[in-house]
């Protein structure tokens, strides 16, 4: 609603200059025009940046009250208070002393482990999807590129429950070779940015190292790929963050209920069972933070290049 | 209709091609028919046509002893149930050699499924075989081995790169939605899981279960509450943050403001802690003796609503999650305020493409700026967002983690009719199907929801991309 407002103020502003065009003012008009137009000027200023203002609050506010309760030296939700009354780094002491619920090191390096090898195998997937399907031209490839809009409209997680017996029977589930393998698996379905972004790639380069005679993969790997780096370090980090944010496909797979075996999302919420939350609490918010602080460095990185994706493949179309 | 014609017609040269090679081939090529290599050896391809043949001994012995079982066994999904007996001799509790229905389907399914790419395999194998009998006929250049391999990294370099994704894709998609497909049609429940009980097929009654309702089966009014509540979700789910995208973007890429970067950034951090992590804080943020609720019954707020009577009487806190209505309006509050950043970066790339020339022919020819907004910033985001839209919409139509983990042990319904179901006011069609697989183990409605939620889907994309996007540039963007 908020938003609204300013816009018709801003509207309103811009609107005193059109009666100029009726002609025939006085110098002195024109000079309480100006004034009333500076005036009105600040003021829209004034409103602009306390408009944004009040957004950024509203957004950070949970954030900040992350933070805050991480640093509380009470460890359930604190009810009464939105500062803590007392501020300690305890939390995070605890965190690296596990005990048997909360096993925050070991959680760490798990997400971490399937994280790197669900990223470099999903990765490479994307990536020689997306040179197949952009630069090169086969029967078929129209086919494949319609089967696997469909396929995305199917929602996920119901092939999940068959893909849980499938790893079953191989002895896969609770195991981070599975997960890995349902990260990684479909990822292919996921190419379509990432073909955006190699149809931008000028044909005139490909076709004059095919001329030098150059085999198809040297032109993948000595050509496209060199002038794709944007495009390489958003799937690889898109790729990277998924085990970190996921949390539904983790708990189907990973059910045993051994907390050792966990990955990151599935320990902290953990934490929040209704049993725990009143020990916890503090300290899912001083994990939070944690885990928090590098996804926010990578997606920062990464947030120039998902606009890019999203846009760049219809902008030209 | 064309595309069509020429994909049957595609089809059809492919078959007669196959009868031709059978009739005119020579004897190797119809020798093919039963040692697949046979032409290839015969045309000094000696490893290609090994190969061939090795496969193809293979796929028959796999489906000699094993696939064959499963297959025929299919028809029935098992018949001898698990029994555990005590076997007087060992001393030992034994079990008996019992069907397992769901490996049955799973692994029947897969043996279809190879035996089928086997056939077309085959009948591809004797095109080549006569096509090749023909080149050395015509004394043409036949490749070696060797020169087959180079190809997989020149012009047939594609089939090199697609083999892992595809094979990834078939064995993570493809199989298992066919094995979930095939599970609406039997009746997997909490009475039938095996390996314990047998399942068995029971056609459409599943189907039927989903729209018909009685006293004990609810899932016709759960279905069609639940189906609402997923579509106005989505919309507004949608189109608030697209909305609010674009207004936000818009007040920070306006020259007048400054410090662009900083304000940018500070939305940004709201979506760069991970989803589960905010939803799960908010959800204790909001809860009925939350903080929020302390600080609003502290300034009065919750008396006022009750004086209001927007809150019943007796009530001393706002049951911001746990009430259906205040329910519903905080799953969308709180689903603006994770959009609405992603949907300023996107905005903010697009806003930054529009050709200045546009807005300032516009500006020249008198328009003000709300006329502007109107008549090109929005039409051109449309043109350019528009499919980004229509994947937006059905992501949110599965959108599984605001609703569950907002909503999960939070909220619990008064509604026996949606409770005997295990659905809840504010299920989505994801979230029921998940919550029936997870506590109720109703794995055959499950997979009814999920064709539904399919079907749904499907509809939309269709409609929308046909609408959103013209025909040429929709040929572009796939």
């Amino acid at each position: 609603m908020s938003e609204n407002n300013t816009k018709t103020k801003q509207t309103a502003v811009s609107g005193t200059p059109a009666s100029n065009a009726t002609g025939q003012i006085t110098q002195e008009q024109i000079a309480r025009i100006k004034r009333m137009g500076k005036i009105k000027n600040a003021g829209g200023f004034a409103v602009r940046h306390i408009v944004l203002l009040f957004l950024a609050v509203v957004w950070l506010i949970p954030i900040a009250w992350l933070l805050l309760t991480s640093f509380s030296d009470y460890p359930g939700v604190n009810i009464s208070h939105f500062f803590p009354e007392e501020y300690s780094l305890e939390n995070y002491s605890k965190l690296f002393h596990p005990d048997t619920v909360a096993q925050f090191p070991r959680w760490f390096t798990n997400t971490l482990i399937i994280a790197i090898f669900s990223c470099i195998i999903s990765s490479l997937i994307v990536l020689m999807t997306a040179y197949a399907t952009s630069c090169m031209r086969f029967k078929g490839r129209k086919a494949l590129m319609n089967v696997s809009v469909i396929l995305n409209l199917f929602p996920g997680f119901l092939s999940m429950i068959a893909i849980y017996f499938i790893l079953k029977t191989f002895n896969l589930t609770n195991s981070h070779i599975g997960l890995i393998l349902v990260y990684s698996g479909s990822s292919a379905l996921g190419y379509l940015i990432a073909k955006g972004f190699f149809d931008t790639v000028p044909v005139a380069l490909r076709e004059a190292a095919y001329l030098e005679g150059a085999s198809e993969f040297t032109v993948f790997c000595k050509v496209v790929m060199p002038l794709s780096k944007p495009i390489i370090v958003y799937t690889v980090i898109d790729s990277f963050l998924k085990p970190w944010m996921d949390f539904i496909f983790a708990r189907l797979i990973l059910n045993s209920g051994v907390s050792k075996d966990w990955t990151v999302a599935i320990g902290l919420y953990n934490m929040l069972d209704r049993t725990l939350i009143n020990k916890y609490f503090a300290q899912f918010c001083a994990g939070g933070v944690i885990v928090a602080i590098p996804i926010s460095i990578l997606f920062v990185i990464m947030q120039k290049f998902y606009v890019e994706g999203i846009t760049g493949g219809s902008v030209k179309g | 209709m064309s595309k069509v014609k020429s994909f049957f017609k595609g089809i059809g040269s492919w078959f007669r091609e196959f009868g031709e090679a059978v009739v005119k081939g020579d004897a190797f090529t119809r020798l093919s028919l039963l040692v697949m290599g046979a032409q290839n050896i015969r045309s000094k391809q000696v490893i290609r046509g090994i190969i061939m043949t090795v496969v193809e001994i293979i796929v028959i012995l796999y489906t000699v002893l094993i696939g064959s079982g499963f297959i025929a066994d299919l028809a029935t999904l098992g018949t001898v149930e698990r029994k555990v007996e005590f076997n007087m001799n060992t001393m030992k509790n034994e079990v008996n050699d019992y069907d397992h229905s769901f490996q049955i389907l799973l692994f029947g399914i897969i043996s279809v499924i190879i035996l089928a790419a086997f056939v077309l395999f085959w009948i591809n194998n004797m095109r080549n075989a006569y096509q090749l009998q023909k080149d050395r006929e015509a004394g043409k250049h036949i490749s070696s081995f060797k020169e087959d391999m180079v190809s997989l990294i020149n012009e047939k370099f594609y089939k090199s790169l697609l083999f892992i994704p595809c094979a990834g894709v078939i064995v993570f998609t493809i199989v298992p939605l066919i094995v979930m497909i095939a599970v609406a049609f039997t009746n997997y429940d909490k009475t039938h899981l095996p390996p314990t009980q047998l399942l068995s097929w029971v056609g459409l009654d599943n189907f039927k279960n989903l729209f018909s309702n009685s006293i004990s089966l609810t899932f016709g009014y759960t279905f069609r509450k639940i189906l609402v509540w997923t579509l106005v979700w989505a919309f507004f789910a949608t189109f608030t943050t697209y909305i609010g995208g674009i207004l936000l973007s818009m007040l920070i890429n306006n020259p007048k403001t400054k410090v662009k970067k900083l304000w940018r950034t500070l939305f940004i951090i709201a979506i760069a802690v991970p989803q589960f992590v905010t939803l799960l804080l908010v959800r204790n943020f909001f809860a009925d003796s939350g903080i929020v609720n302390t600080i609003c019954s502290n300034i009065g707020l919750t008396g006022f609503l009750r004086d209001v009577g927007i809150l019943e009487a007796g009530m001393n806190y706002i049951p911001f999650l746990t009430d259906p209505v205040w329910a519903k309006v905080m799953i969308i509050l709180i689903n603006i305020w994770i959009g609405v950043p992603y949907l300023m970066l996107i905005a903010t790339g697009v806003l930054m493409n529009i050709p200045g020339e546009l807005t300032e022919a516009a500006r020249i020819d008198g328009a003000n700026k709300f006329q502007i907004f109107r008549k090109i910033t929005m039409p051109y985001m449309l043109a350019v967002t528009g499919p980004y839209l229509v994947t937006q919409f059905v992501a949110n139509i599965n959108n599984f983690n605001v609703i569950y983990l907002l909503t999960q042990d939070v909220y619990t319904t008064t509604d026996q009719a949606l409770a005997n179901s295990s659905g809840k006011e504010t299920d989505l069609l994801v979230t029921w199907l998940f919550r029936l697989t997870q506590e109720e183990y109703n794995y055959k409605m499950a997979s009814v929801i999920g064709i539904m939620v399919f079907v749904i889907c499907a509809i939309f994309t269709l409609l929308a991309f046909n609408r959103v996007t013209g025909n040429g540039k929709e040929e572009d963007f796939r």
